[in-house]
């Protein structure tokens, strides 16, 4: 099994980051064995788009949850249509509580975009 | 590892003198905390004027993409222009080829705003995009510390992207080192650049001033930090200035549940000190101003330590 966790640094030691669409690193983990792998979130930089961006990231490692603070619209249905479990990591402060909890079916699973987006700059 | 970010809605309320003094107390004040230090205004960064560092490493920053057209492709058919919403296509000039010096079309890379309608609609494809070289980004060796800080150039927008960039770099310096805290001293407004310097920020300090530009900007800083779920506390700089601002400011807060944890007198010495390159608290330790920071300090570093106690 593969799930996807938004973190601010590239380890499974890392705390996690709130942010879906800007967050730092993707961190995919095998939540059994605790393999992990960070990558660079492309939609942390990117000047428009970044949720969708990050969503196509996550859709393409076929992973199936994806846990992190916040889901914007545009991620949310992005997601939603890759068929990626979405996750609210809530309380949780690190990686590994957050894994912990999703383990133990403690998580909110997230049925509707948690935040409302913004308009495209003008 | 905690972040603290330091803003205030309004500019000039004394962001920064709050961040210096921090810098200074975390480093030598009575109960150290190991601190990085990024200067996260990268449309204006000042927190070097006062911490005096040596540049280790300087970084060029990649920001937006303008479009560039090659003159060798470029047939002159005009379509650019007449797309560009931006007045960014300089035609050639009659006399002398186009304004680049060539035979066609140039662009005028600061009217550019990146959107490449030009590059899609190019009948030849002689227009790319070209990534810009927009500022700097510099860690260096301060007196109290690690600083990261950039410099954004002019005209050039992204400043929120460089706010990323430098305040990644200090975060992972602060985990290669084990540091306990990064203090950010953030820009004014609420706009892009100030969601940046907020985002993952375990504390916000907001430096409130009492006019009534003040307490309006502070009402907006304050929606956006409750927005994005960011914990924030308040302070109140030259509060002494106006007693019916204050008495606004305590509304305010006890309205939005935000925590008013201290104010800070108008003092002289603060100006003094800024022109002697110093943070307050270490200029003059015993000045009115400087007391009211190291109480401050000790409430904001008490709650770094053990975030959501009350310690006011």
């Amino acid at each position: 099994m593969k799930i996807i966790l938004t973190t601010t640094s590239p380890s499974i030691d890392s705390n996690l980051d709130s942010r879906f669409g800007r967050g730092v690193y993707f961190l995919v983990v095998d939540p059994d064995t605790l393999e992990w792998q960070a990558h660079p979130n492309p939609g942390a930089g990117a000047q428009g788009g970044a949720g969708t961006l990050a969503a196509q990231f996550v859709a393409n490692q076929h992973a199936e949850a994806v846990i992190s603070g916040d889901f914007g619209p545009n991620a949310y249905g992005a997601l939603q249509a890759a068929g990626v479990a979405m996750y609210l990591f809530g309380a949780s402060t690190t990686v590994r509580e957050a894994i912990e909890r999703f383990k133990a079916g403690q998580l909110e699973r997230v049925g509707a975009p948690t935040g409302q987006g913004h308009p495209p700059r003008v | 590892m905690k972040q603290l970010v330091i803003l205030s809605g309004k500019g000039g309320t004394g962001k920064t003198s709050v961040a210096a003094a921090f810098a200074h107390l975390a480093c030598e004040g009575p109960s150290p905390l190991r601190a990085v230090l990024a200067d996260a205004d990268v449309d204006a960064a000042n927190l070097e004027l006062v911490l005096h560092p040596q540049r280790l490493e300087t970084h060029d920053f990649t920001g937006g993409s303008v479009a560039v057209i090659d003159p060798e492709r470029c047939q002159g058919c005009e379509v650019c222009e007449q797309v560009c919403h931006f007045d960014a296509i300089l035609p050639p000039s009659p006399q002398s080829g186009s304004a680049a010096g060539g035979e066609g079309y140039a662009v005028d890379p600061i009217a550019c705003d990146g959107c490449a309608a030009c590059v899609y609609q190019c009948p030849e494809q002689a227009i790319r995009m070209e990534p810009q070289i927009a500022g700097c980004w510099y860690h260096s060796e301060s007196r109290f510390g690690m600083l990261f800080h950039a410099n954004l150039y002019p005209a050039q927008e992204n400043s929120g992207k460089l706010v990323t960039l430098v305040k990644q770099n200090a975060r992972l310096c602060a985990l290669d080192g084990d540091y306990p805290i990064i203090i950010v001293d953030g820009p004014p407004g609420i706009g892009c650049p100030v969601i940046s310097a907020a985002a993952g920020a375990s504390l916000a300090l907001i430096v409130a001033e009492p006019t009534v530009a003040g307490i309006h900007d502070l009402e907006r800083v304050l929606q956006t930090t409750i927005h994005f779920r960011i914990p924030a506390l308040v302070v109140i700089n030259k509060a002494d200035i106006y007693p019916q601002g204050v008495v606004e400011i305590e509304a305010v807060c006890a309205e939005l549940d935000v925590e008013l944890i201290g104010q800070i007198p108008f003092d002289p010495t603060v100006t003094e000190a800024m022109l002697n390159g110093e943070p307050v608290t270490a200029y003059r330790a015993e000045s009115p101003s400087s007391q009211a920071l190291i109480a401050i300090w000790q409430i904001v570093s008490a709650w770094l330590v053990s975030p959501g106690e009350p310690h006011a």
